[in-house]
C-alpha cells in the first residue's frame, strides 16, 4: 500500500517535473542544439562547465523534494531531463549565434534626403524632406521629417479637437489602410518624390 | 512579397503638367504590349501638356488667349475642351470658370480629361483593368493587380500623408479638389475672391474631366456647394468643410 502510494507520488511529481521543464521549450531547445552547438561555438563549452555544476545543484534539489524515495526508474529520467534545467542557465551560450542572425539587423541605418520645395508652378507653399530606414540592401520604411504645413493647418488641427461636440456631419478621421492610389495628393507629392529620390541616391 | 514580385501588368510615374502621373497597368499582357501601352498613356499626357499647358507661352491655349489663333483654327482637342468648359460653366451655375483668373485656364478640367482619354484608350486597346492617376485625380476600371477591386484613399485635408476615406470599384473616375496644397486657389468667379467655406471635395462619376470640374466649383461655391453636388445626378461626393467635418452621399462607395 504504502509502496504503491509512493510509486503513484513519485510518477506524480516526475509528471510534474517534465511538465515543469516542459513548459519551458528554450530550455530543451537548448538541450537539443547544445550537442552541435558546442563544437561550432568555441563560447559555448567554456559556459557550459561552469553553468552545469550550478545547476546540477538545484536539479538534485529539486528531485529530492519531488520524489522523496521514489522509485530508481523515475529518477535516471528526472536527471536527463533535469539536464535541460541545468542547461537553462547557459542559454547565454546559444545566444551567441543568435547574435549572428541579429548582426544584419544591426546595420540599419537611416538615410536623409534633400529637403525639396512644394510647388505649384511657380509658387511655393511648403517644404519636404523624407528620411529612408534601410536594412541591409532594403528600405524597411520611409519618414517625412518635413511636410507643408504652417498656421492655417494649426488652426485647424485645433479645429479638429474642439470639434468633436458639435453637430452636423461627422468628424473627419484618418482611415489607415491597403490602398491602390490616392485621390487629392498632388504637388506634396512631387516634393516627396524627390526628396525620397535623393535619399535613395544617397543610401545605394 | 512573392505576390507583389510576380503581379501582372506594370507601373509606371512621370512629372507631366506640372504634376504627378501615375499609371497602373494590371493587365497580364506580355511585357512588350504593356510597356506600349504605357509609352502611349505618356505621350499624350505630353501631347496635352505642350497644348494646354498656361506655363507655356507657345503652348496652343495660350496663343488662343493672346488671339494669335483663331477658333476654327484650333486643334479638335482643343475645340473640344473649349466647349467642355463652356457645358460646364452653364451646369455649374458659372461656379466652373475656365477665365475664373481673367484669362483662359482650362486646368481644372483638362487634368481629369486628360486622364479619361487615356483609360478610354486602354480600354479600347483590351487593357482593361488599369488605374491613373493624373495629378490626385483618379481613374480607375477593372480589378487591380490583386485580383480585387481598386482601393482609392482620400486624401487627408489636413495631413497629406494620411487618407480620411477609402472608396472602392472598377469603374470610377475620382476627383478631388481641395485647398489644402496650393492655398486658396480657387476662386469665386462672382465675387473674385478666394473661396470659403469648404478645405476639400470629392466627386465621384465615370467621367473624370466632368467629376473634376464640379469638385473645383463646388469648391468655389463654398458650403452651399454640399446642397448642390447632393441635387447632382450619377454623382456621389464627400465633402471636408473648414471646420473639419467630413459630408458624404449616402451611395459613396465607401470600405474599411
Amino acid at each position: 500500500m504504502r509502496r504503491a502510494f509512493l510509486a503513484i507520488t513519485g510518477l506524480a511529481a516526475s509528471t510534474t517535473a517534465l511538465v515543469v521543464l516542459k513548459g519551458s521549450p528554450e530550455a530543451t531547445q537548448v538541450a537539443q542544439n547544445l550537442p552541435s552547438g558546442q563544437p561550432v561555438n568555441p563560447a559555448g563549452p567554456g559556459a557550459d562547465p561552469s553553468a552545469e555544476p550550478a545547476a546540477d545543484p538545484a536539479a538534485a534539489a529539486s528531485t529530492p523534494s519531488a520524489a522523496p524515495g521514489a522509485p530508481s526508474s523515475p529518477t535516471p529520467t528526472k536527471t536527463t531531463t533535469a539536464r535541460p534545467s541545468g542547461t537553462k542557465t547557459t542559454t547565454k551560450a546559444p545566444s551567441a549565434p543568435r547574435t549572428t542572425t541579429k548582426a544584419p539587423q544591426s546595420t540599419t541605418r537611416r538615410v536623409t534626403g534633400a529637403g525639396f520645395d512644394a510647388k505649384d508652378g511657380s509658387e511655393t507653399y511648403g517644404y519636404v524632406q523624407v528620411q529612408i530606414v534601410v536594412s541591409g540592401n532594403r528600405i524597411v520604411d520611409a519618414v517625412a521629417l518635413s511636410l507643408p504645413s504652417g498656421g492655417e493647418s494649426d488652426i485647424h488641427s485645433g479645429d479638429v479637437r474642439s470639434s468633436y461636440d458639435g453637430s452636423g456631419g461627422e468628424v473627419v478621421r484618418k482611415q489607415n489602410a491597403n490602398l491602390n492610389t490616392v485621390s487629392g495628393a498632388t504637388a506634396t507629392s512631387n516634393a516627396y518624390k524627390q526628396s525620397l529620390r535623393a535619399a535613395i541616391e544617397q543610401a545605394f | 512579397m512573392p505576390a507583389a514580385l510576380i503581379r501582372p501588368g506594370l507601373c509606371r510615374v512621370e512629372q507631366i503638367m506640372g504634376t504627378t502621373i501615375t499609371l497602373d497597368l494590371a493587365d497580364d499582357l506580355p511585357p512588350a504590349t504593356l510597356r506600349e501601352l504605357a509609352d502611349d498613356v505618356f505621350a499624350w499626357m505630353r501631347e496635352v501638356d505642350g497644348r494646354f499647358s498656361t506655363y507655356k507661352p507657345d503652348s496652343e491655349v495660350c496663343r488662343f488667349d493672346r488671339g494669335e489663333v483663331l477658333l476654327s483654327e484650333a486643334s479638335a482637342d482643343l475645340r473640344f475642351v473649349l466647349e467642355a468648359c463652356a457645358d460646364l460653366w452653364g451646369a455649374t451655375d458659372g461656379f466652373f470658370d475656365a477665365y475664373a483668373t481673367g484669362r483662359l485656364d482650362p486646368s481644372g478640367f483638362v487634368k481629369g480629361w486628360a486622364a479619361q482619354v487615356a483609360s478610354d484608350r486602354l480600354l479600347a486597346a483590351g487593357a482593361g483593368n488599369h488605374c491613373v492617376n493624373s495629378g490626385g485625380d483618379v481613374r480607375v476600371r477593372g480589378l487591380s493587380p490583386s485580383g480585387e477591386p481598386w482601393r482609392i484613399g482620400i486624401r487627408h485635408p489636413w495631413d497629406a500623408m494620411a487618407t480620411c476615406l477609402v472608396l472602392t470599384g472598377t469603374d470610377l473616375a475620382v476627383a478631388t479638389s481641395g485647398v489644402y496644397e496650393r492655398g486658396r486657389h480657387v476662386l469665386d468667379p462672382r465675387r473674385g475672391v478666394p473661396a470659403g467655406g469648404l478645405r476639400s471635395v470629392t466627386v465621384v462619376g465615370t467621367d473624370l474631366g466632368v467629376a473634376d470640374a464640379y469638385a473645383t466649383a463646388a469648391l468655389a461655391m463654398g458650403v452651399t456647394g454640399i446642397g448642390w453636388l447632393d441635387r447632382l445626378d450619377d454623382h456621389t461626393h464627400a465633402v471636408v468643410t473648414d471646420d473639419a467635418r467630413q459630408y458624404h452621399s449616402v451611395s459613396l462607395p465607401l470600405t474599411d
